[in-house]
């Protein structure tokens, strides 16, 4: 490729430098028994007219939500991305960039992510935060496993952890991948018929390690009994809590009701949903765990001349010092992710979070009281107060309704028979800030016309 | 400076948007977890922000900046297209669980990636899961342990794993569940088969290693070294960091190896963005095809009804695989970073191979050069070759142990003095097995004329006093950072009053 290679038709005049005919005398500690034979069988070169033809159509045949009416989210959701972000990340500064291995010629990247380890502390309303994980289920892995080497020590039940069963199986597996290799094992909190944690069982996991719940949980409920479970499970066992972050601008943080670690998928600050990556996990936790945290940390020091700088530290948990040791093996991580994020944070401010966080929360609640008044569907939990989400009982299976609205041009949210086989007709229903008045009539008014057709087909 | 937090404070109601679609008053929430004090984010403007982020990149160097010829890490230059293409709401606004019928677009080129990486590599199946080569590692490590699982092997349990071999590989065999057996290089660097028949037996689940290695020298002996472990009932493992050196010259597969990541940020494209993202998929002979974590895209011809404008050929849909490790990330992977990469390996096509060859051309003579140029200079027993090959692959190491025996200037010093010349220093001390290592990774995208201005500048850096060096970067934005105090000192955020 001619535009991407300056020494391509120069090979000559470097080879002759080295006292060399052809580039295959480079090649020649190759045994003959492994190269690769022929040609590469790949298309013809494109030049990037050609390319951007074929990725427009290609990607132009999708749907993207931003051109639909979608009420699907359970664990990523639909966002908005101020223009600045997409703009400001592309500064080359940023985008090609590595590591921050030399501090002195990184300092713009490493006071950004300084910041944002600031900026997420303060959001999960914990001292430490790290410079991101792969994604929210790995921060999540990486909590329990991080959980366990902080209390193992001292845990009755050792090498233990509990897990909220209501988490989606995605989720779960990457727990268990992560966990298996330690020997550690993972039970299940209960959760009563109104969605909520059952609380009398969380005795159970006293002296275990740790506790995995989620706020809101994957039903989209706020459970306001994730704030007694550090009493019942007392200084030794760790309280983990995962969170959708935006619903920090009006619920209370975590950490501010004994959680030890949060952590959370942090797209929905910075980056569309982009299929599901890149995204960015966050992590934050007290200081009884920094030392056993994975993961990338920024440090602010000072120069030789005693300046403020800044610098990446405690770089002994990691494996490229502490090889098979190191607290995880994660190195290429989500940084610049994590900066849009950080970007975006930083233009919202605390009121523009707030508005962010009813704004989410109210286009949910008003989706579910619309829905309410459907005599045709059940709100299995009703009661409860919903943030982004929330299920819907319906009068056939979640699959039907979803291919129905599909025919009319609306994504209608997540068959949970993908997550709880038994629960056929359970729909998830997801209303994001992106989500307008008009779009939750129209969902209304054809969930009403396919489940009273249903009514009617099941009683005729 | 410029402080973010600085800012903290002052008046303003933050970034503007819609009202919210029902008053507050009639949005409930439990008592008890009402938000009572609200994060102390900074309340700016949104041309403060731009000038704040705007100063922090005046303040980093990249590839955009300067030659970054930072060993095992692939510097490259990533065609900007790319970027306009992952912004394409046809990527970038989807979300991972639409149906099928929503995203044949994106799976083709999903179908496309395993496809093209499979046949580079020599592998039988592909997923895209993994998010970066350190995961892919782990997953692969998973897929083998299940493996022998399978087989009622469970009683293998130790992973070999060479003393060049990069932290990663231990680190995820050790999270699978695996102990390491570390082995010494041999001389000159190349794996010493008489050691590896030394350590395996019927304990070997696996042997990971990256060819070239990371002395960036290709193990000659691959095939034996591979026959060697399969005889014992182990899996080879190929660290695909490096494929970058070999593709389209060589197969891993016919080296023998069974599974191998690809770090699509490094040997494709991905901008590496202050440490990430990146992507790491893995491919794996058929053996190991049924325990790989999916979704992975599986195509039939299209039949009567299917309605696509994706091909006018296949229909794509998921397929996990039967006795599937299920999940190391929540969704498809790094699907951002698969675009990308796929829009990179498109532009040179059948061609890919000249990527390689230019890597390997570049890195030579840069090699060459700077050996030439301190002979020249009369300091040429200062710096050796970290191994006595001849000729190296995409990157090169240099021990500069004679320098510091004489003057007591260290490769960290020379890093610095580097910096100063305006470059992104190589990577120091790594290899593990290199004293005073650099490890200098050119990559294709550098032209002659910045390698032989580097080759000059690095050898005039050579000949520098110790006290120039010992102080320096003089002309960077701060001056050496002092990292034992940031580890005494600890001050991980920004202190609020
Ligand atoms: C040789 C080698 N192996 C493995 C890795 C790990 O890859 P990643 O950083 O994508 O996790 C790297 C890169 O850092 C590497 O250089």
């Amino acid at each position: 490729m001619t535009d991407q290679l300056p020494n391509l038709g120069r090979e000559a005049e470097m080879l002759s430098a080295m006292n060399l005919n052809s580039i295959d005398e480079l090649f020649a500690d190759v045994p003959l028994e492994v190269r690769y034979k022929g040609e590469l069988p790949l298309p013809e070169p494109q030049s990037e007219e050609e390319l951007l033809r074929d990725a427009k159509r290609l990607l132009g045949a999708n749907r993207p939500l931003s051109e639909s009416i979608s009420f699907l989210g359970a664990g990523l959701y639909r966002n908005y991305v101020p223009a600045l972000v997409g703009q400001l990340i592309r500064r080359g500064e940023f985008l090609t960039a590595y590591t921050p291995y030399q501090p002195e010629v990184s300092q713009g990247m490493l006071q950004a992510m300084w910041e944002f380890q600031t900026l997420t502390s303060e959001l999960c309303g914990l001292p430490v935060a790290n410079m991101s994980l792969y994604d929210g289920s790995t921060a999540a892995a990486e909590a329990l496993t991080c959980a366990v080497r902080v209390h193992n020590r001292k845990a009755t039940q050792k090498d233990v952890v509990y897990v909220s069963e209501l988490i989606s199986p995605a989720k779960r597996s990457v727990i268990f991948n992560y966990t298996q290799g330690g020997g550690i094992e993972v039970r299940t909190l209960k959760h009563t018929s109104d969605g909520l944690l059952d609380l009398s069982s969380l005795s159970l996991a006293k002296g275990a390690c740790g506790v995995y719940v989620e706020q809101p949980n994957p039903l989209g409920l706020l459970d306001g009994g994730l704030t007694q479970i550090k009493q019942i499970i007392g200084e030794n066992t760790a309280l983990i809590v995962g969170v959708q972050p935006t619903s920090l601008g009006v619920v209370e943080a975590p950490g501010n009701y004994g959680a030890d670690i949060v952590v959370g998928e942090g797209q929905v600050f910075g980056t569309p949903m982009t299929a599901g990556g890149p995204l960015y996990g966050i992590f934050t936790c007290t200081e009884k765990y920094l030392r056993q945290m994975p993961g990338r940390i920024v440090g602010r020091t000072i120069d030789n001349k005693g300046a403020e700088a800044y610098c990446l530290t405690l770089s002994t948990r990691e494996q490229h010092i502490r090889r098979h040791r190191a607290t995880s093996n994660i190195c290429t991580n989500e940084t610049l992710i994590a900066l849009m994020g950080a970007m975006h944070m930083s233009l919202l401010g605390p009121d523009g979070l707030n508005r962010l966080a009813l704004r989410n929360m109210a286009s949910c609640q008003l989706t579910k009281q619309k829905i309410a008044e459907l005599t045709s569907v059940a709100i299995p939990h009703i009661h409860g107060h919903h943030y982004n989400e929330f299920v819907v009982e319906l009068p056939g299976s979640a699959a039907d309704c979803l291919s129905y609205l599909d025919t009319k041009g609306i994504i209608g949210g997540f068959d949970l028979s993908g997550w709880y086989p038994e629960r056929k007709n359970w729909l998830l229903i997801t209303a994001t800030d992106q989500n307008t008045s008009a779009e939750v009539e129209l969902l209304v008014a054809h969930l009403a016309a396919w489940s009273s057709a249903k009514i009617q087909g099941l009683s005729a | 400076m410029s402080h973010l937090f600085d800012s903290h404070g002052a008046a303003g109601s933050g970034w503007s948007q819609p009202e919210p679609l029902l008053p507050e008053s009639r949005i409930s929430l439990p008592a008890n977890l009402i938000r009572r004090k609200m994060p102390q984010w900074p309340r700016i403007s949104e041309s403060e922000v731009v000038r704040h982020f705007t100063w922090l990149s005046t303040r980093n160097f990249g590839i955009d900046t300067g030659f970054y010829p930072l060993g095992s890490c692939t510097m490259k230059h990533n065609p900007r297209v790319n970027e306009t293409i992952a912004d394409i709401s046809g990527i970038a606004e989807i979300h991972p669980m639409q149906p099928e019928h929503h995203i044949q677009g994106m799976m083709a080129i999903f179908s496309e990636m395993q496809k093209m990486l499979s046949i580079c590599a020599g592998m039988d199946e592909v997923t895209l899961q993994p998010v970066a080569g350190a995961q892919g590692e782990f997953a692969a490590m998973r897929c083998i342990q299940e493996y022998h699982r399978a087989n009622g092997d469970e009683m293998r349990d130790k992973v070999i794993v060479p003393d060049s071999a990069h932290g990663t590989n231990p680190a995820s065999a050790v999270m699978a569940g695996y102990q390491i057996v570390e082995i010494p290089s041999g001389p000159g660097g190349f794996l010493d088969l008489e050691v590896l028949r030394s350590v395996v037996g019927d304990d070997t689940a696996a042997m990971m290693i990256t060819n070239p290695n990371t002395l960036g020298i290709f193990e000659p002996e691959i095939t034996e070294a591979a026959e060697i472990v399969h005889a014992a009932g182990g899996q080879m493992y190929y660290d695909g960091a490096n494929f970058n050196a070999i593709l389209g010259k060589a197969n891993p597969g016919l080296m023998g190896f069974d599974a191998v990541h690809y770090n699509l940020h490094k040997t494709f494209a991905q901008p590496h963005g202050g440490g990430g993202p990146g992507s790491g998929p893995i491919g794996v002979k058929s053996h190991l095809a049924e325990f790989l974590p999916g979704p992975i895209v599986k195509r039939r011809p299209l039949v009567e009804g299917d309605i696509t404008e994706a091909s006018d050929e296949w229909w794509f849909s998921w397929y996990e695989p039967k006795n599937s490790i299920g999940k190391v990330h929540q969704w498809h992977g790094n699907a951002g970073a698969v675009i990308r990469s796929w829009a990179f390996y498109r532009r040179y096509g059948r061609t890919l191979k000249q990527m390689s060859e230019h890597a390997v051309l570049n890195s030579n003579y840069l090699r060459h050069r700077i050996h030439q140029l301190a002979s020249e200079a009369g300091i040429g027993s200062m710096i050796v070759d970290g191994s006595s090959a001849k000729f190296v692959k995409h990157e090169f190491t240099l021990s500069l142990s004679p320098l510091k025996e004489a003057t007591g200037i260290s490769a960290l010093d020379i890093a610095k003095g580097l910096l100063d010349q305006g470059y992104m220093a190589p990577t120091i001390y790594f290899p593990l097995v290199v004293p005073e290592c650099m490890m200098v990774e050119p990559t294709e995208t550098e032209s002659i004329e910045t390698l032989d201005k580097f080759a000059e500048n690095f050898v005039k850096v050579l000949q520098e006093s110790p006290e120039v060096l010992h102080a320096a970067p003089v002309s960077t934005p701060v001056g050496r950072v002092d990292e034992v105090h940031a580890a005494r000192n600890l001050t991980l955020r920004h202190p609020m009053e």
